[in-house]
């Protein structure tokens, strides 16, 4: 691969310079993207994400450094002339659609060939043909505020390619959308880099959607903090031998993306210290898990595929330890029902009895779990405890305390391990049972 | 941007704004409409008076009569040395004698004319019923035009009936003895009315000079329109004549004059009306800023699609030409309707009270089509400048722009 297509050196972009309200939006920032890459700009909100992929479609010049688009400084050419990168090399997305309200969609997707002065039927071909493409065909003689965001996100991304443009800018294109029209758009974008060999340079927040990026620039406080590679994709960037390495930081930065460097080898070095299990393993485990808590697998499939080996899409955990696992999983699943049961009366309101019965219920499943054994005062307190705790009335420290508190004094007496053991395994099931549990 | 995709895109407002789009039409066509309606009231008063005066030759002649003072008369002589000044092309003389007219049995006092047919090109007299003698008749010897009045004198309501009808003739003929005695000659034949003339409060029988001559001796002209070759002339002419001691009357002076007065008149009326489209294009020039804040947003997604800086402007003075040029129309619409309409309610108001029917409004097709364009030029002044302003907009500005 020979020059990159988009070139920045040291760019910096200072707002409102010599004013008051100043504001350095990029501070040196360098990149070299290649043709037929996708690469995101990730960052917290105000990190300047946006703004470099503004100055590189054209509209923010910079304040010092380079821009290189082909090898061109777009912003030496005077306005009139720099839309013609506009026009012919660039389309781009925006987070809220930006469809033009009194325009129908064709003419929406067929404006910027209107800026082409190409003929109506050329246009008009070609804007149905892409809404085709991308599923709107039927709705292109309404007006956007008829569509869903989804729709309008997709005529929107249709609009983008209508001049065939080399490269493809987006600004959160999912930002405002449901899962499912989220997972369309991404789907298309990504269809657009992989099939039509787009460069794709997209601005999100969204650590879900690393995994679509050849490449990932962090952005925090105007610089590039990092960049990562995606080891999954094959990379078009030339990578000299040696001079990179991929590793686990890279995929740790790809699981906890707000996290620093220094916090990454942090965990890292806890990860190994405290478990046996690989991120990989982990990675795998706790998408097994969630199908299992999901019920999507039952609990056979769910040990098949902690035990399988790795290297065939499993956890590879041994598979006696595997089935302890699903053993004690599925309990807590059951026992987590019971919590949520349990809360449902209360909203319900009133009907005590079989509320008391359902804390019964979970004060005797602890009591098998911990093989423990009371008398009937020990016993009324816990199912007290247990219903002032799953309510609400108490918190995780006060029931741990309790357990610790005299008989006399209303509590279980139990020493202190046992009463923290007791705690965290409740504290797991209450997690698996409650709903919301930031509802107001 | 193609010139059809221009007219698509700037007439989206009539979709996206009806409303507010033909209420701003409206207020450029109710300024547009005062200034036709009030310089079609100027030009329909100008029209009013030049009509009623003859061009051409009328212009070019001077109406020469004695002052009496000094004793000048006008004499077959002095029509000769008129005729032989250089810049004289022609005179014409006219003779008059008081007379009697009777027609069936009633009689009235009227002045007997005797003229030559140039006389009436010079002094500028049509008909207004039947004919005027045309050069053919100098011979005529039994024709005669009456003036208006002479007819109410008989009674007569419609000039028109009037012509062929024939009257009788007795002239009285001052002696020439010097004495205060008057001899009437009674001309033993009738003459046939041929035309009615325009000349008001006057009791006045034109007939041809020498049929006249047949039955009196004239020594006197009592007046003599002189045609002079050149406009240029016109004043040397009568500046000489004056100082001869002659008393001159112009036309062409009254016309410069009433054309004087009318422009001021114009110009006046035409300054309220421009007021009114001051009011009305200070209003739309608010509608297209305001319209431009509205649509900063969009002004950004199209630049960021590729729209250049000068699309976005021609965007927005061709919207504001629209507006200018649709309000001229319904101006010109508004104001033409109200001014046809007031000249139908004269007119029948006229007929009612038998006054002469006026057209008070007057609108020259080409000053229509003036309106029309300047209501576009005033249209694209006040598009002009957002139009500057959007296009150069920052589009990342443009397009955050909420």
């Amino acid at each position: 691969m020979a020059k990159p297509l988009i070139v920045c050196r040291d760019l910096s972009i200072i707002y409102n310079k010599g004013k008051s309200n100043e504001f350095k939006a990029l501070t040196g920032v360098n990149t070299d993207i290649f043709e037929g890459e996708y690469i995101i700009l990730f960052g917290p909100s105000g990190c300047g994400k946006s703004t470099l992929m503004y100055s590189i479609q054209g509209s923010l010049p910079p304040g010092e450094g380079t821009l290189l688009i082909r090898g061109d400084d777009i912003y030496s050419y005077p306005p009139s002339e720099r839309v013609y990168f506009q026009r012919y090399v660039m389309g781009i997305i925006f987070q809220s659609f930006n469809l033009i309200g009194s325009l129908s969609v064709l003419d929406n997707v067929a404006l910027p060939m209107i800026f082409c002065n190409s003929d109506k039927i050329t246009r008009n071909r070609r804007a149905q043909s892409l809404l085709d493409r991308f599923g709107v065909g039927h709705v292109s003689h309404k007006i956007p505020a008829m569509l869903s965001g989804g729709q309008q996100q997709r005529v929107s991304v249709a609009r983008s390619m209508v001049n065939d443009p080399k490269i493809l800018l987006a600004d959160e294109p999912t930002g405002n959308l449901d899962s499912v029209s989220t997972q369309q758009v991404m789907d298309k974008i990504d269809e657009i880099n992989t099939f039509d060999r787009r460069t794709i340079i997209m601005v999100s927040h969204n650590a879900a959607h690393l995994s679509y990026a050849h490449r990932v620039y962090y952005l925090k406080d105007g610089r590039i903090i990092r960049e990562v590679v995606n080891p999954q994709r094959k990379q078009i960037k030339p990578v000299r031998e040696g001079e990179t390495i991929v590793t686990e930081l890279e995929q740790l930065a790809r699981l906890y993306p707000y996290d620093s460097i220094d916090t990454l080898r942090v965990k890292s070095m806890v990860n190994f210290l405290t478990q046996t299990l690989t991120f990989d393993q982990i990675v795998r485990l706790e998408h097994a898990t969630e199908l299992f808590i999901k019920g999507k697998v039952d609990k056979e499939a769910f040990i098949k595929s902690l035990s399988l080996p790795f290297e065939r899409g499993g956890v590879e955990i041994p598979e006696t330890q595997a089935r302890k696992m699903a053993v004690m999983a599925d309990r807590m699943i059951h026992q987590a029902d019971d919590i949520r049961r349990f809360r449902a009366k209360k909203d319900n309101a009133g009907v005590f009895f079989s509320q008391h019965k359902l804390a019964e219920r979970l004060r005797d499943h602890l009591l098998q779990a911990y093989r423990l054994k009371l008398n009937k005062e020990q016993d009324d307190h816990l199912v007290e405890m247990i219903a002032d705790r799953v309510t609400g009335v108490s918190e995780d420290n006060e029931f741990n305390e309790r357990l610790m508190v005299t008989v006399k004094n209303g509590g279980l007496g139990l020493a202190e391990s046992e009463a923290d053991d007791l705690t965290r395994y409740f504290e797991k099931i209450i997690a698996q049972g409650v709903d919301v549990s930031y509802k107001n | 941007m193609r010139v059809q995709d221009l007219a698509q895109l700037s007439t989206r407002m009539f979709k996206t704004n009806p409303l507010r789009t033909w209420l701003t039409i409206l207020g450029m066509g109710v300024g547009t409409g005062a200034v036709v309606v009030l310089v079609g009231l100027g030009f329909g008063l100008q029209k009013i008076i030049l009509e009623q005066i003859v061009f051409g030759e009328t212009l070019l002649s001077l109406g020469v009569s004695a002052t009496g003072a000094q004793g000048l008369t006008l004499t077959s002589e002095t029509l000769t040395d008129f005729e032989n000044m250089d810049e004289v092309l022609d005179a014409s003389p006219l003779a008059r004698f008081p007379a009697l007219i009777t027609y069936k049995g009633l009689t009235g006092n009227v002045f007997v004319q005797g003229v030559e047919p140039p006389y009436l090109r010079y002094a500028g007299i049509a008909a207004s019923a039947g004919t005027a003698f045309t050069d053919e008749d100098a011979g005529d010897a039994n024709s005669i035009m009456l003036s208006p009045a002479v007819l109410k004198l008989f009674g007569i309501d419609e000039p028109d009936e009037f012509i062929g009808e024939r009257v009788s003739l007795r002239l009285l003929v001052p002696a020439d003895d010097g004495t205060d005695v008057i001899n009437e000659v009674i001309i033993d034949k009738e003459y046939t009315v041929r035309g009615v003339t325009k000349e008001e409060g006057v009791l006045n029988a034109m007939m041809m000079m020498p049929e006249l001559r047949n039955y009196v001796g004239i020594e006197e002209f009592e007046r003599i329109q002189v045609r002079v070759d050149t406009n240029q002339n016109l004043p040397i002419v009568e500046e000489r004549l004056i100082g001869l001691g002659y008393r001159v009357s112009a036309l062409s002076k009254t016309v410069e004059q009433a054309s004087k007065i009318f422009q001021g008149v114009q110009a006046v009326l035409a300054t309220f009306g421009g007021i009114a489209l001051l009011v009305s294009a200070i209003g739309m020039f608010n509608t297209m800023t305001v319209t431009l804040l509205e649509r900063t947003k969009e002004i950004g997604i199209m630049r960021t699609l590729g729209a250049s800086p000068n699309d976005v402007k021609y965007l927005f003075v061709s919207e504001s030409i629209v507006v200018g040029f649709m309000g001229g129309v319904s101006g010109i619409v508004m104001g033409v309707s109200l001014g046809v309409a007031v000249n139908v309610f004269l007119n029948l108001l006229a007929s009612q009270f038998g006054g002469q029917a006026v057209a008070l409004f007057s609108f020259p097709l080409t000053f229509l089509l003036f309106i029309a364009l300047f209501s576009a030029a005033v249209g694209y002044l006040t598009g002009i400048f957002p139009a500057r302003r959007a296009s150069k907009l920052n589009p990342l500005d443009a397009i955050r722009y909420e």
